[in-house]
């Protein structure tokens, strides 16, 4: 298939080529590079896949990764579930609850102590 | 939360037709994403707690379409014709944490089809219509977390609404026409950690516009029509990240930051900035990169007491005179310190680029510990043989287009970079042992070029400084630092401290050396009758 | 023009064996990797770094110049990105992009080489890279003419 334009292009597409994938997204869905084996193509999603965030500009909207612990995230930076073995407290993924909040084994959070 | 039915014994729970349905324990996920759906299908089993429907043509959702889906802990819905949600569409999804409604048609905030979720954490309403939020949109929502309304029409900020979420953490009003922020706009989202409103129109922020938001951590007020330093943000006592870069902000005052002692990063860049307080940036020992373009009027070195963290500060095309000799004292983490200013006796951290200034002398002790120095375009006849003789650690010497008719070579053993074009007096070829370390050399003429490897082969024809392909007369000075220090030509004044670390340690070096202008047929090694005018 | 042999070797198919040019914008070195494609998209200082382990080759499609009017990048800070991310060396097909070729001739020393390859060669190797899930490259400097020896120098 010769490269054009929305010819054969996966649903959220707005350009796309063969070997590259999309190019462009409709507007308004959110560019992802995807890799299978060596090659890396262009996708194009109403939401960013797990592990990674969505920021919108005028121009282009991009997902990103979240960090390394964090399953799920608003930004980098604020994570919204953590990967298993976390606790989440405020957007942060840590190990062990810090002093004054008791860990909740079930929902993986930081929790305040009920007296 | 309710137990689940007994479904018949050895019944599969039903999959609607064309979805994908994966069992997860007694559970079920279901995907009819990208099927071209016009509504809800109907057959769904109440044991699904993932229902993904996004990227359909549903416009319409049925009153009762989820109401058996007691299990339901995420509803996918977007990417769909959605204008309008009847108030019942969500009744009964009690165990719901996560909707997903952006890139719909809506034009209003659905708020009686969302009274009644009490556990909803996450809610997306970004890339709709959205320009009406009515007071009560968010009544129910006591758990709520999360908020997207970026890529929306709101034109003010939602400061009823919005103060009904107490346990509200993570939020965007990003993209939207938002003109001004009232005082007390967030009052009562004390648990907000988020705020993002970048690409709006604010002009207008009230004095006491982020009060309330005490535990906010980062704010991006990016890409909007500031006129003032956003003094608002005195009150935001956690406040790590912070960023107003694209604004019209022309002065940031003193102890500017004086309610901010978290601060780690500050961008900035891309405001027409003339003035900084001299005590603006005092106090932030955990900030590690400030970057202070085109303040013009800065007269002198702003005070960095107390900002003990820094390791990239770059302080081009102001008006500073002198350098305090205590800067090195006052900021031990200093790696790359470019200043684009006249400064006549100076001594400096670690790397600078001086470009474009009136220097016309360098005195013996001038320079400490640096590793990139850039002298080019000044007026430079003359280089005290000892200026050198401390800089162990200097890889990278740029200086070009002065008058320089000797080069005293104490000190440049570590010489990775040399240029010198532009020198039309520097006519002596140097010996091949005098850069050990040698990589790149750009030099006056061709066959000072062939004491470095043979004059074939090889030997590339090579404009080795970072420059991209742009003529020193029309390249703009403060452009040629950065490329100094790279980043890439097309970034923004902001750098990343890693990027220059990367490029300060080259540690990909290629023993070759490229030389320019190289050496050919019409600009031999060897001079003919004995004279090597001819040779010019 | 520094010609460059190409030796691909997928894991499980006959090798091959193609030729491209080295770009003078980066040093005229051999070099040998993994192959992994990048989309020209992924090379911008606001795209994702993958962090894959260093010491792969990476090849890029460029696409018509008119389908990315305004590129993030010049192709040759592309280049020099994606040796910062670890590539040993850049492959550009510019079958579909001529003008790559003078965007890549003026000398910045890149230290990673940039070899540009087209037509039916390019085909090949974007051949392999959809067929196959993985290959090892070659790039190897192909002899250069010598020297030429003048005995009388005009000038």
């Amino acid at each position: 298939m010769h490269p054009n334009v929305s010819q054969g292009c996966q649903g959220g597409c707005a350009t796309c080529s063969d070997y590259n994938g999309c190019l462009s997204c409709k507007p308004r869905l959110f560019f992802v590079l995807e890799r299978i084996g060596m090659k890396q193509i262009g996708v194009c999603l109403s939401s960013c896949p797990s592990g990674y965030y969505g920021t919108r500009y005028p121009d282009i909207n991009k997902c990103a990764k979240c960090k390394a612990d964090c399953d799920t995230c608003f930004t980098r930076n604020f994570c919204t579930k953590c990967k298993s073995g976390f606790y989440l407290n405020s957007g942060k993924c840590l190990e062990k609850c810090p002093d004054g909040l008791e860990a909740n084994n079930h929902t993986m959070e930081c929790t305040s102590i009920v007296h | 939360c309710a137990s689940a039915p007994n479904p018949k014994p050895g019944a599969a729970p039903s999959c609607p037709a064309q979805c994908h349905c994966e069992q997860d324990g007694i559970v079920l996920s279901v995907d009819c994403s990208e099927l071209g759906l016009p509504e809800v299908p109907s057959a769904l089993s109440p044991l699904t707690a993932y229902l993904d429907l996004s990227m359909n043509n549903i416009s319409q959702l049925q009153p009762s379409a989820f109401r058996r889906l007691q299990f339901l802990e995420e509803l996918r819905l977007s990417g769909n014709q959605i204008s309008s949600i009847p108030g019942e569409a969500f009744s009964g999804l009690y165990s719901l944490k996560i909707l997903m409604l952006q890139n719909n048609q809506l034009s209003r905030i659905p708020a009686e089809a969302l009274r009644d979720l009490p556990n909803l954490q996450s809610l997306r309403l970004d890339a709709n219509l959205i320009s009406v939020v009515p007071e009560e949109s968010f009544e129910g929502l006591q758990s709520l977390r999360h908020l997207w309304l970026d890529d929306n029409a709101l034109t003010e900020i939602p400061v009823r609404a919005l103060n009904r979420l107490p346990a509200l953490q993570a939020m965007t009003l990003a993209l939207n026409q938002i003109w001004h922020i009232p005082d007390y706009a967030f009052q009562n989202l004390s648990s907000l950690v988020v705020l993002h409103l970048h690409n709006n129109r604010i002009q207008h922020l009230g004095a006491n516009g982020f009060d309330g938001l005490h535990n906010l951590e980062t704010l991006d007020l990016n890409y909007n029509e500031l006129l003032e330093f956003p003094g608002a943000i005195r009150t935001l006592g956690r406040l790590q990240e912070l960023g107003f870069h694209n604004n019209n902000i022309k002065a940031i005052p003193e102890n500017a930051f004086v309610g901010n002692p978290l601060l780690q990063t500050i961008h900035f860049y891309d405001n027409p900035i003339q003035f900084v307080g001299q005590s603006a940036f005092q106090y932030l020992p955990k900030l590690h990169t400030l970057s202070l373009n085109g303040a013009t009027d800065i007269r002198e070195f702003p005070d960095l007491k107390g900002t003990t963290s820094l390791e990239v500060l770059t302080l081009t095309r102001a008006g500073i005179c002198l350098l305090p000799r205590a800067v090195c004292q006052q900021l031990p983490n200093l790696r790359v310190c470019t200043l684009h200013s006249a400064v006549p006796q100076t001594s400096f951290c670690f790397s600078s680029g001086l470009q474009h200034n009136r220097i016309h002398e360098i005195k013996a002790d001038t320079f400490v510990q640096l590793t990139a120095l850039d002298l080019s375009w000044n007026d430079i006849h003359f280089i005290h043989p000892d200026a050198f003789v401390t800089l162990r650690s200097l890889t990278k010497l740029d200086l070009s287009d002065n008058h320089l008719a000797a080069l005293p070579l104490g000190g440049l053993g570590s010489l990775t970079h040399l240029k010198l074009q532009g020198n039309p007096a520097l006519s002596e070829p140097f010996a091949e042992d005098s850069f050990p370390k040698l990589r790149v050399l750009e030099v006056p003429y061709a066959y000072q070029c062939c004491a470095y490897g043979s004059c074939g082969g090889y030997f590339r024809a090579s404009n080795q400084w970072e420059a991209e392909g742009v003529s020193p007369e029309d390249e703009d000075p403060h452009r040629r630092a950065l490329e100094l220090f790279p980043g890439h030509a097309d970034n923004h004044y902001d750098l990343e401290a890693d990027e220059i670390q990367l490029d300060l340690e080259d540690s990909k070096l290629h023993p070759s050396i490229q030389c320019t202008p190289s050496p050919g047929p019409f600009k031999p090694c060897d001079h003919l009758f004995e004279s090597w005018i001819i040779r010019l | 023009v520094q010609k460059a042999i190409i030796r691909v070797i997928p894991l499980k198919v006959e090798p091959i064996v193609l030729e491209g040019e080295f770009a003078s914008v980066a040093e005229v070195t051999p070099a040998e990797g993994k192959l992994l494609q990048s989309h020209p998209l992924s090379l911008c200082n606001t795209s994702e770094d993958e962090h894959t382990e260093s010491g792969f080759i990476t090849i890029v499609k460029l696409e018509q110049p008119d389908r990315d009017p305004n590129p993030c990048l010049s192709l040759a800070n592309k280049a020099k990105l994606a040796g910062e991310r670890g590539a040993r060396a850049i492959l550009f097909d510019i079958t579909d992009d001529e003008s790559a070729a003078d965007q890549l001739r003026k000398p910045r020393g890149l230290s990673q080489p940039v070899v540009l390859i087209r037509g039916h060669d390019a085909e090949l190797l974007m051949g392999v890279v959809n067929k196959n899930r993985e290959a090892h490259v070659k790039i190897e400097v192909k002899e250069p003419p010598a020297w030429p020896d003048y005995d009388v120098w005009i000038l």
